[in-house]
């Protein structure tokens, strides 16, 4: 995945990158807007992370730039990243079509969830494939299954039409949970009156298809359901 | 505040008494004075009586022309006419008489009496009959049937009238006159102090922290000097609340620029050791502070293990949250908040967004984290409510024990006057708070002795603040298990 890093301040991008790198992620750091305008024009990125405060053009103004449709990447997900929280700031934010923000100075580990949300939302946008761990959902072709590390083949798990619909949700919305009453409407395209009890019944179905093969489907107490990788 | 009022009412009520007092007291006096004066003229009047009276003994005695044909006879005896005209003049309330030296009747009536008297100079006494006082003039003198007794009554002496007049006539209208001054003193003060009595009724009903100036113009002239001192002190006190909050907010502001830059350094550290204490078989569980370079530089280079770096990030986000924390009082103030309107907050939906916030760290700690929310909403500022709620949560993961749950609640319950209010919870299975550091776990920096965990003591004071912030109250009480914390958020109806 390449990350671009627009951030003036030295610590807080070294240590941004340090961290990124580790986890992965190809970081290019650029310490001013006017420098990540530029380096857009000729590369594209996978997701950028974007200081408010920077000198010259300031990160909200350089999220608006590089949503124009003549830019390569204008559709990458953005994170903004800002040491002011007052609400106003927020909002205009993702008015400018920020996807996210976080609020300085922040723990890594947040910063990298929210980075693997976003990036998983872009590619549910972009592509077909929805995938947790060894899990796979194409859209496209309807397909679900598990795909062992180096494997090639897919090994299909058969889903009926509402077991599908709750994967779905689920994968989208994976790491973060999703509540009870978002599956209930996400199913009411299937039937007029459905109850509450019937999401857990498909729940535990899946549960039986899935926990073999080691992903499994928590229940958050009064609120829904998360996927979560189950330890070996 | 609830002491204000009682103080004004007793500072009028004092003013008021001792007005009665300065004012009634002449008064009374004056009215005494008045009844003296009275008295004097009455007793005056009196005295021309008794003189008349004394004039006209020696003419009742000189009716009495001679003694009786024989001895048992009544005198012979013509009424002089000054006498006569006297009795004429005042019928029923004269009377006369004329006795012998033994006090045997032999003239006139026989209540008008009084004792013989020893000599013949005159004597006055009242004596009652039939209701009526009157004066009577006795003397013992020479008749022309020897020594006799004569003696005259008027019953219309205006001693006697006085006397019996002295209530209705005299202090009957001064004890009016004296409670009508008293009357009018109590409502003119309260008339006088009402200007004063609005003002402070309006400086009352402000907010503790409403320090914005008190319309000079709609203030009476009479209190507008104190209207002006107290718009001049509330100005200056503002100025320098003011300076101090934003030196805090400044403050808070400013560190945590470079609190962002240790913290991302030391957390990327965090997970470079970690990562490497995973996939490297590195015996010293380390990383290295700088790349080891190859030309003999690494000399400078320290090692630092995993579980120090670790340390190290907790107390970085330690800091940070502080600083953090620090910006969100100064901004929970409600003189900064006047500015801002208040939105519709969706209580349930913050809930289930706190939910999803905190679910990694209570999963990563063993700890059940759970909601249970009905759809409620309150107006509010969401962005502090969030606050709140996030201090409370991030304090019950943060001081339960692995394996122990909490739960978020919020929904309507039905308050004192049976109007549904809004709250929000937080219940934890956690060690609790005893109840005699309830109050003082609310105060800043304070944290409950021999407690664990990376606290900076300033969770609850903000969420105490910013619940003062939207008018509710803030409970503290043991869980439902019995053990534990809940804290409570009730919103006012």
């Amino acid at each position: 995945m390449r990350l671009l890093l627009v951030e003036d301040d030295i610590m807080v991008a070294s240590g941004i990158k340090l961290g990124l790198t580790d986890a992965g992620y190809a970081v290019d750091w650029v310490g001013s807007g006017e420098r990540a305008e530029e380096v857009l024009q000729h590369e594209t990125f996978d997701v950028a992370v974007v200081d408010i405060g920077l000198p010259g053009m300031d990160g909200l103004e350089l999220t608006r730039r590089l949503r124009r449709p003549e830019v390569a990447s204008h559709d990458m997900p953005v994170l903004i990243l800002t040491a002011r929280d007052a609400l106003h700031d927020r909002v205009q934010g993702l008015d400018l079509g920020a996807d996210d923000y976080m609020v300085k100075p922040f723990e890594l580990p947040e910063l990298l969830a929210r980075l693997r949300a976003l990036l998983r939302r872009s590619q549910a946008a972009t592509t077909a494939v929805l995938t947790f761990g060894p899990l796979e959902l194409d859209t496209a072709n309807r397909r679900v299954g598990i795909r062992r590390e180096g494997d090639a083949t897919l090994l299909p798990i058969e889903l009926g039409p509402r077991e599908w619909t709750v994967l779905e949700y689920l994968l989208i919305h994976a790491p973060k949970p999703a509540s009870k009453d978002k599956l209930l409407q996400a199913l009411t395209g299937w039937d007029k009156e459905i109850t509450p009890n019937a999401v857990e019944v498909y729940v535990s179905r899946l549960r039986g298809k899935l926990e073999p093969h080691g992903v499994g489907l928590r229940s958050i107490r009064g609120f829904g359901y998360r996927l979560e990788l189950q330890q070996a | 505040m609830a002491l204000q009022r009682p103080r004004l009412r007793a500072m009028t009520s004092d003013l008021r008494n001792r007005l009665l007092l300065l004012l009634v007291l002449p008064l009374c006096v004056l009215a005494l004075l008045g009844v003296w004066m009275d008295y004097r003229s009455a007793d005056e009047a009196a005295a021309r009586h008794d003189q008349r009276l004394l004039r006209l003994l020696p003419a009742l005695a000189d009716s009495v022309l001679a003694p009786g044909a024989d001895e048992g006879d009544l005198p012979v005896w013509l009424l002089a006419p000054p006498v006569e005209d006297f009795l004429r003049h005042n019928p029923g309330f004269t009377g006369f008489s004329v006795r012998d030296v033994s006090g045997r009747l032999l003239l006139g009536d026989d209540w008008v009496h009084g004792a013989v008297p020893a000599t013949q100079e005159p004597e006055f006494h009242s004596v009652e009959v039939g209701g009526v006082t009157y004066r009577v003039a006795v003397q013992r003198g020479r008749t022309g049937a020897g020594e006799m007794v004569v003696a005259l009554a008027d019953g219309s002496d205006p001693r006697q009238q006085w006397a019996q007049h002295l209530l209705l006539r005299v202090l009957l209208p001064n004890l009016v006159l004296v409670a009508a001054a008293a009357l009018a003193i109590h409502w003119a003060v309260g008339r006088a102090f009402k200007p004063l009595v609005d003002l402070a009724a309006a400086v009352e009903r402000r907010s503790p922290r409403d320090l914005s100036a008190i319309d000079e113009a709609a203030s009476p002239a009479e209190v507008r000097p104190l209207v002006h001192s107290l718009n001049r002190l509330f100005s200056l006190v503002n100025a320098q609340a003011e300076s101090q909050r934003r030196f805090v907010a400044d403050a808070a502001h400013q560190l945590r620029t470079p609190l962002a830059g240790l913290q991302a350094q030391v957390e990327a550290w965090a997970l470079l050791a970690r990562s490497g204490v995973k996939t490297v078989e590195n015996s010293q569980n380390s990383i290295q502070k700088q790349p080891q370079r190859q030309d003999g530089k690494a000399a400078a280079a320290i090692t630092l293990g995993a579980s120090e770096i670790e340390k190290l990030r907790d107390a970085t986000r330690r800091t940070s949250q502080l600083a953090h924390q620090l910006l969100a009082l100064s901004r929970a103030d409600a003189r900064s908040l006047d500015a801002q309107a208040m939105q519709r907050v969706d209580i349930k939906d913050l809930c289930e967004n706190l939910l999803e916030m905190y679910l990694d760290a209570a999963t990563g700690k063993g700890i059940d984290l759970g909601l249970d929310a009905q759809p409620v909403h309150v107006s509010g500022h969401g962005w502090l409510l969030r606050e709140l709620l996030s201090n409370l949560v991030d304090n019950a993961i943060k001081y339960t024990p692995a394996g122990g749950s909490v739960t978020i609640r919020c929904g309507a319950r039905p308050g004192p006057q049976g109007v549904a209010s809004a709250f929000l919870q937080v219940e934890d299975d956690g060690p609790g708070v005893p109840p005699v550091e309830r109050a003082r776990v609310l105060q800043r920096f304070y944290r409950v002795p021999g407690t664990e965990g990376e606290g900076t003591g300033l969770g609850l004071p903000i969420a105490d603040e910013i619940a003062r912030a939207h008018g509710a109250t803030l409970l503290l009480d043991t869980g439902a298990s019995g053990r534990g914390l809940r804290v409570t958020l009730v919103f006012s109806a």
